[in-house]
């Protein structure tokens, strides 16, 4: 990382896109800010109860905001999805989602074919998808599996553990576990941390194993602050304890803030631009072709019928 | 079947009132309603002091996601506290709320609590009724998903349909994910939304002539929707109590301790205090109701509540595929049979053919042996 910028002298911002997905009331807005540090997704407002019953269609906002992590500056785009999963029937959601994200590609495709393009074009490719499990403590849910499937061929999918400290450590463990072999069976593709045996070193190799242990993340977010043993810490306070947001041993927020924002930045942007997006083209570019041939076919075959009917 | 040997208070109960006899004992049926995971059977177990429901198998978890429907499932219990026998039912309804479509699924919650209604209605009507089986539902407890925010429209829907025909109690489980601060809020927005709605929830009668009650009774008409832990674990306090609970790392929440939860408040509700109130609103509002519409004035029941039970369904189906197996292998039988006997037939029509030549050419013989005699 630090030969990436020392090569390009001085202090570049990396552009970084993310997306967050779960249902309401998981704490995603809360875990971004914490994220972030700063009120990046304002609190929704839900004091209408006549709002309650009404049935929305996904409503997905982005929010910018920049980031000083380990002397790593971002401009970090976070892509919010209100709304997701809360309607009696959210079968369509899943799509508006995933339209959501190739609309992103299509967007750099077209660019990318312009004669002339436009200097100030603003990449926003989502570069990680960060999934919001609730902690029933059972397993998958039939949406979860849904979302998780359809969306993993294209886009880097993290998921994590809302409201962690929901659970006690036994049955945290349990759950995660359940939850890691649930997406095997169904063959969900998430980004696993993935390393080569041959080219990384030791150390990259321990790294990514450890927090391939760590998957699917438990994340505990808070707004608030508390002073906590003379320090002030993001926390959450209980009558009977107080959980820190930024302890290792209560949940996996430090780890995974690391991950989004400095250690994993490059191979996930790398990993959607290379492959993702790679893949993506071939198959937009392969069926427009298969119609074009098919366009040619019907023409040649209306002129044959043309000239040659009696 | 379980006894209980431990103290939960069902006994108070004959205190209340000398309505019920406590020789012939009482009926209770509990039904609850909420998504897989909002802490139902775990509550249901701490309010009874006994693993009554058995948490479900996981693989029959992954199984049930496939299947896509909502069933209901009655665990029944007995039990004797200072010889006072209750016969306690448990109405579960595994697979409501948790599809990516819930589209109706609160039809067959409905369609369980009217027909037990129906079920009682009938046997009344019956010229012997001293052997009646009450399966009436006295309390539906709603488990609300502890999001912080507010109701969903699968909520408010289903409670709407429970709430005119049951005593409906919404709860919210695994209290102990809120901040004391975001719960006070939760519950007020929910309230909000509740009344906003038109719901009709249970509302305990405050007013009593003991003193005392009719303070507890307030404070606990203030603290619904209830906000309940459920645990069955003891475990050891910081301070060296050993309590039931639950156990994190920083720290410990306790199940009774009226400061982390309403558990008390509402297993009073249930049990201790308003149990008969339960059962009479359910006799005398809710049944009564059902009566007056499924009762024609010439005393015969009408209106009968079609079974669209999914289980029922499924065992519908299971048996037109045996049936229609049934058929079909009786059905390849007989064509085997049709073949055979096609078989011997062309066998036979053969012999006769071979026979018959047989005879044309014996035919032709005496022909030629009786010329040859004319002719000499």
């Amino acid at each position: 990382m630090s030969d990436m910028r020392a090569r390009r002298g001085g202090k570049k911002t990396f552009l970084f896109n993310m997306i967050i997905v779960g249902q309401a009331g998981l704490g995603k807005s809360t875990f971004i800010n914490t994220l972030t540090n700063h009120p990046t997704i304002p609190k929704r407002q839900c004091d209408d109860p006549a709002q309650c019953t009404l049935e929305k269609t996904v409503d997905i906002q982005a929010y910018t905001v920049e980031t000083d992590e380990d002397g790593m500056k971002m401009q970090l785009t976070v892509v919010d999805t209100p709304g997701f999963g809360d309607n009696i029937d959210s079968s369509t959601h899943f799509n508006e989602i995933l339209s959501y994200i190739e609309h992103q590609y299509d967007d750099v495709l077209a660019e990318q074919s312009k004669i002339k393009r436009n200097p100030k074009f603003q990449d926003s490719r989502i570069h990680v998808l960060l999934y919001f499990i609730p902690p029933t403590g059972h397993a998958l849910r039939e949406i979860d599996i849904e979302l998780m499937k359809r969306l993993c061929g294209r886009v880097n999918i993290l998921p994590c553990i809302a409201k962690a400290d929901t659970l006690t450590p036994k049955e945290l463990a349990a759950f995660k576990k359940r939850i890691m072999e649930a997406i095997a069976v169904n063959e969900i593709q998430l980004f696993d941390f993935p390393y080569d045996e041959n080219e990384d070193d030791d150390e990259t190799i321990q790294e990514n194993l450890e927090l391939r242990s760590l998957l699917p993340f438990a994340v505990v977010g808070s707004d608030d602050t508390l002073l906590v043993n003379g320090r002030t810490l993001r926390a959450r306070q209980y009558p009977w304890g107080i959980v820190e947001v930024e302890n290792m041993k209560h949940c996996d927020v430090a780890q995974l803030r690391s991950v989004l924002l400095s250690t994993h930045v490059q191979e996930l942007k790398e990993l959607t631009h290379d492959v993702i997006y790679e893949a993506y083209r071939s198959e937009k570019l392969s069926q427009l072709e298969g119609l074009a041939e098919k366009l040619a076919e019907l023409n040649m075959q209306a002129q044959e019928q043309q000239p040659g009917s009696v | 079947m379980a006894t209980n040997t431990k103290s939960i208070g069902i006994a108070n109960l004959p205190n209340q009132t000398h309505k019920i006899v406590s020789r012939k004992g009482t009926t209770f049926t509990v039904m609850v309603v909420g998504e897989s995971g909002a802490g139902k059977t775990t509550y249901v177990n701490t309010l009874l002091t006994t693993t009554i429901k058995s948490y479900r198998d996981h693989s029959k978890r992954r199984d049930a996601l496939s299947r896509k429907t909502v069933s209901i499932d009655v665990i029944r219990a007995a039990f004797d506290e200072n010889n006072f026998a209750t016969q306690l039912n448990v109405v579960d309804t595994p697979g409501f709320g948790d599809y990516v479509n819930n589209r109706d699924a609160w039809q067959p919650l409905v369609d369980f609590i009217d027909g037990q209604h129906e079920m009682y209605l009938r046997q009344e009507l019956q010229p012997h009724r001293d052997d009646i089986l009450d399966g009436r539902v006295h309390a539906c407890l709603y488990f609300i998903s502890p999001s912080g925010q507010t109701l969903r429209p699968l909520d408010i829907e289903t409670m709407q349909k429970l709430g005119s025909r049951v005593n409906l109690i919404p709860v919210i489980a695994k209290a102990d994910t809120i901040t004391p601060k975001d719960l006070a809020a939760f519950k007020r927005r929910i309230r909000d939304a509740i009344n906003a709605h038109n719901i009709r929830i249970y509302a305990p009668p405050v007013e009593s002539e003991t003193e005392g009650v009719s303070e507890r009774n307030q404070a606990m008409v203030d603290a619904m929707p209830f906000a309940v832990i459920g645990s069955e674990d003891d475990v050891v306090t910081p301070d060296g109590r050993t309590v039931k609970g639950r156990q994190y790392l920083w720290g410990v929440s306790e199940v009774e301790n009226e400061a982390h939860c309403d558990f008390k408040k509402l297993r009073n509700l249930l049990i201790r205090s308003h149990m008969l109130d339960l059962i009479t609103t359910t006799e005398d509002v809710h049944y009564e109701a059902f009566r007056s519409e499924h009762v024609s004035t010439d005393g015969r029941v009408v209106g009968s509540v079609a079974r669209k039970d999914a289980k029922f369904k499924e065992e519908e189906d299971a048996l037109r595929r045996r049936f229609a197996e049934q058929v079909k292998a009786k059905e390849a039988m007989f064509r085997q049979w049709e073949q055979k006997l096609i078989g011997e037939r062309d066998k036979l029509n053969k012999d006769l053919e071979h026979e018959h030549s047989y005879i044309t050419a014996l035919t032709q013989e005496i022909k030629q042996l009786e010329d040859k005699l004319n002719k000499k």
